[in-house]
């Protein structure tokens, strides 16, 4: 909106009506100058408006947004071709700043604050200690506006109603302020018309009463010209036609007056402009001025002003309108304009927080309710009223939630079942398993005395209940993962222990293939704490190590570990015959043997390496695979020093040795340090051979040696 | 003397074979194939140690177990065809002494049994205090500031090997292999479980343990 109200004259207040050089005083005023004419005389708050003959304009400011805020201009006489419009809009405003300026200087002028920075330099004690009390004011403000900020990124309805009041408020700034402008410009042209009207017909009786004046002396004259003048203020339509007759200087004559008018008006009063444009010209100007009534008030007023005649003495006669009813009636419709704009905004932001709030609201419920069900509270619903289509999506939403919920439960009950499946299964299966397994223990340990036959039958019995064991404490574990049932149970606990014990229980099985069995360690001090459940860690690398010494071929078999900062590996290589590229994809498989020729004489359910995935996966460690047909394979083992931390890369380069080539199978997405490890190796690897465990001549760079 | 051998299981093929293999190694054995009999058999048999079976008609093994302890310290060993963590664990807290999951060999059995009969080995008189707490190892008591303290022979066992070094830190494996006689890696839950059971009875406030002190990532050692 503009920063002040608009004032009655849309367009240059002060005008020629018409008379041009010998024209006549009674023509009403032209048409409505060009619009851009107009437009610069609403918007500067000081306007000056120069004549094309270069008269200055007389600017004043005296009430902003009153009729008299248009300030003065001069348009004198028949200019009134297009082009020379043109070169006075350029003109007008080169000059409206200068004449601003001539204001600001003007004694008259208000006084306005000091501009910018200098504001606090001058006061600044006390405005800095004011500043300083406002402290709490302003963190509260701050505070509000952060609040409102908030509001705005969460709250769909306060945005939309927001939104929704601002553009509303823009339009009816936009739609007020024509209004106003156009009612505004509506009272001053009627009443301008009135004016210069009753003006001519006014000065046109006091100049034929003039003429016909027969008079000798001055007091007469004086007396005769002050009651001719008295009649104008009569007949004055509304109330406060005033009066000024002054003699135009520069004339010797006996019996003329020097000036007469109806209280309190002077020719202060009329500004220079009009006054230099009536003593020059003959016909009716006209101007619109500030016209002060009692002690402060200000009235917007128009000067109409023409010569007069009497007895061969030129005067000038202005007559003055006071149009302070036009005012303040302008200024009604302004605050009525006002009040209703301010109510409709409020009407519109209602109805706006209303609407959106039906709308938002089910959205909003929907979303808490959502919420919920992901929480697990599987029998939330939301509330369905009506028909509509938020009905509609209450309903389908509840659908949706109760089927979701069915299924949820089938699968928790399927899941449930499949547990205590599991676990009768085992306890069922292992009872008498357990039996059988003690029954062909004592027939095996007292096979001796048994003839060959039954003696081979003890045996057979004997070491198949032993592998039927095996596989149906395989199977079970691998259902229990399966449905879910198996809980990590972890501690920290040392992984060089695991190791140790590892090592210590697969000595026997080593030395019976033939093969050394080295642990590398890349640890400073041989300890490495991990939050793991050593029971499965230990079966994960027992089972790894078992396999490696399997398929070793009687070659050393190494065990590497390493760890920084946020995991450990144990990486067990050995140098078999290796793996091909089906071999290592598929190694994970359940029930998948590399040879399985030679799986019948191994042993083993086939399911070792799906428990191990299973187990490793069970602490967020990572079991990976590498093999290279007569190269050997490399399984390793990463776990996240902490329970629940992702893993992002492994400490050990997958195979640790370095070696070239072969086909690798991650768990995991490579690890972006892998590139870097080698080097770690290498360096940290030198440091282990001096940080306790025996070094192996010829072997490694270091290593323990179980042998 | 044999040490008579309460066996309390519902299947009787396995009864009848454990009684094989204990009468075959010199024990004497007591059957009871009813959970809710077991107390009354547990009384009028006065068994040397127990064999108790956690799946049970009738009243549950851990049932069972509980009110055993509550009127005896005899050496519990659980028969576990659970291997989960929370029935072993569940077992273990209502006051057996170890467990032997199924299926199991006889000689593995006989080994549990055996250790947790474990005479007395014959102990020098011998005084140890850990914190505020004084052990008279061949009087078989624990006191603290004068109150007798109710330990089970294992808790007893496996404070005294603590009392013994208190500048050790134990593994759980090596307390295993000193107090339960294993040989080998086997379920380092029945230490923390017994650990908790033993804190329970014998620190001011369990959570801050002052006696049986936690060394993370290790194991544990006694209090100063």
């Amino acid at each position: 909106m503009h920063n002040h109200k608009p004032a009655l004259p849309a367009r240059p207040p002060l005008g020629a009506s018409g008379n041009v050089p010998a024209g006549s005083t009674n023509e009403p005023e032209s048409p409505a100058p060009p619009a851009a004419e107009q437009a610069e005389a609403t918007q500067a708050p000081v306007r000056a408006v120069v004549a094309p003959e270069g008269v200055p304009a007389t600017a004043r400011a005296h009430r902003t947004g009153s009729l008299l805020s248009a300030g003065g201009s001069l348009r004198h006489g028949a200019v009134t071709a297009a082009g020379v419009r043109a070169a006075r809009a350029k003109a007008v405003r080169a000059k409206a700043v200068l004449a601003a300026r001539a204001v600001g200087s003007s004694a008259s002028a208000p006084v306005r604050p000091l501009p910018g920075k200098d504001r606090f330099q001058a006061a600044s004690p006390l405005v800095r200690a004011g500043w300083q009390r406002l402290r709490p004011v302003r963190i509260l403000l701050a505070k509000g506006w952060n609040a409102l900020l908030r509001r705005w990124r969460i709250s769909l309805q306060f945005r939309t109603v927001m939104v929704m009041v601002l553009v509303a408020f823009l339009a009816f700034a936009g739609v007020g302020a024509y209004l106003s402008q156009q009612i505004a410009n509506g009272l001053f042209q009627e009443r301008l018309q009135q004016a210069k009207q009753e003006s001519s017909r006014g000065i046109s009786q006091v100049q034929e009463s003039f003429d016909n004046a027969q008079l000798s002396d001055l007091p007469s004259v004086s007396t005769y010209v002050r009651d001719t003048l008295t009649l104008l203020e009569d007949s004055a339509s509304d109330q406060g036609r005033r009066y000024l007759m002054v003699q135009i200087p520069g004339q010797g004559n006996s019996l003329a007056v020097r000036s007469v008018d109806s209280g309190g008006i002077t020719t202060a009063t009329i500004p220079d402009a009009l006054r230099r444009a009536v003593q020059a010209g003959s016909g009716q100007f006209w101007q619109s001025i500030p016209l002060a009534s009692g002690t402060s008030d200000v009235h917007p007023a128009v000067a109409v002003g023409s010569q007069v005649d009497l007895l061969g003495t030129r005067y000038e006669l202005y007559l003055l309108y006071d149009l302070s009813q036009a005012q303040e009636t302008l200024d009604y419709i302004q605050s009525v304009l006002w009040l209703g704009g301010a109510i409709l905004l409020l009407l519109i932001g209602g109805i706006t927080w209303y609407v959106t709030r039906n709308v938002v609201q089910p959205v909003s419920h929907a979303a808490a309710v959502s919420e919920k069900l992901a929480a697990g509270q599987l029998e939330e619903r939301m509330t369905v009223r009506g028909e509509d289509e938020v009905a509609r999506l209450a309903t389908s939403f509840n659908r949706m939630a109760t089927s979701l919920q069915d299924q949820i439960t089938q699968l928790a009950t399927l899941s449930q079942m499949q547990q205590r499946f599991v676990s009768d299964v085992s306890h069922e299966l292992r009872t008498p398993l357990t039996t059988v397994r003690m029954a062909a223990e004592v027939l095996y340990d007292a096979r001796q005395g048994f003839d060959p036959i039954n003696k081979r039958s003890a045996e057979l019995l004997y070491h198949q209940v032993e592998r039927f064991q095996a596989l149906l404490a395989d199977l079970l574990e691998i259902s229990r993962f399966d449905a879910g049932a198996a809980v990590l149970d972890a501690e920290p606990q040392d992984i060089f222990q695991v190791i140790q014990h590892l090592v210590e229980g697969t000595e026997p099985l080593a030395e019976q293939y033939g093969s050394a069995l080295l642990v590398v360690s890349l640890v400073e001090g041989n300890s490495s704490v991990v939050d793991m459940d050593p029971r499965r860690i230990d079966r994960i690398l027992r089972n790894l190590v078992i396999n490696a010494l399997e398929h070793g071929d009687g070659k050393p078999v190494e065990v590497y570990v390493a760890s920084d900062a946020d995991c450990v590996a144990v990486a067990v290589r050995d140098y078999g015959s290796g793996m091909g590229e089906g071999d290592v994809a598929r190694v994970f498989d359940r029930f998948w043997r590399a040879d399985p020729a030679r799986a019948r004489t191994t042993g083993g359910s086939g399911l070792g390496l799906s428990i191990a995935t299973e187990d490793a996966r069970l602490h967020g460690g990572w079991l990976d695979a590498w093999g290279m047909p007569q190269g050997g394979s490399c399984f390793r083992l990463t776990l996240p020093r902490r329970s629940g931390s992702t893993l992002t890369h492994s400490p050990l380069p997958l195979p640790p040795d370095g070696a070239e080539g072969g086909f690798v199978h991650l768990t995991a997405p490579p690890a972006p340090t892998d590139d870097e490890v080698p080097d770690r190796v290498a360096g940290v690897g030198g440091d282990a051979g001096t940080s306790g465990i025996t070094g192996v001549p010829g072997a490694l760079p270091a290593g323990q040696v179980a042998p | 003397m044999k040490a008579r051998i309460l066996v309390v299981d519902d299947d009787e093929a396995l009864a009848e074979m454990i009684g094989i293999v204990l009468r075959n190694d010199g024990f004497d054995p007591v059957f009871c194939a009813d959970g809710a009999q077991a107390l009354a058999t547990f009384r009028s048999s006065k068994p040397d140690l127990v064999l108790l079976d956690l799946m049970l008609p009738g009243v549950d093994g851990i049932e069972v177990c509980r009110l055993i302890r509550a009127e005896s310290d005899v050496p519990i060993v659980m028969l576990t065809a659970k291997s989960d963590t929370s029935d072993v664990v569940r077992g273990l807290e209502s006051g057996a002494d170890d467990y032997v999951p199924k299926p199991f060999k006889p000689a593995e059995l006989v080994a549990r049994v055996r250790a947790r009969l474990r005479p007395g080995d014959s102990k020098a008189p011998e005084t140890l205090t850990i914190a505020d707490v004084t052990i008279d190892v061949a009087g078989h008591v624990v006191q603290r500031g004068g109150t007798k303290i109710s330990l089970t022979p294992l808790e007893f066992d496996l404070l005294v090997a603590l009392a013994r070094k208190p500048w050790q830190v134990f593994t759980r494996e090596l307390l295993l292999e000193q107090v339960w006689g294993y040989r080998h890696a086997a379920d380092t839950r029945l230490v923390n479980v017994h650990v908790q059971r033993l804190r329970s009875k014998i620190e001011r406030d369990p959570e801050a343990p002052e006696v049986v002190l936690t060394v993370r990532g290790v194991g544990y050692k006694a209090g100063q």
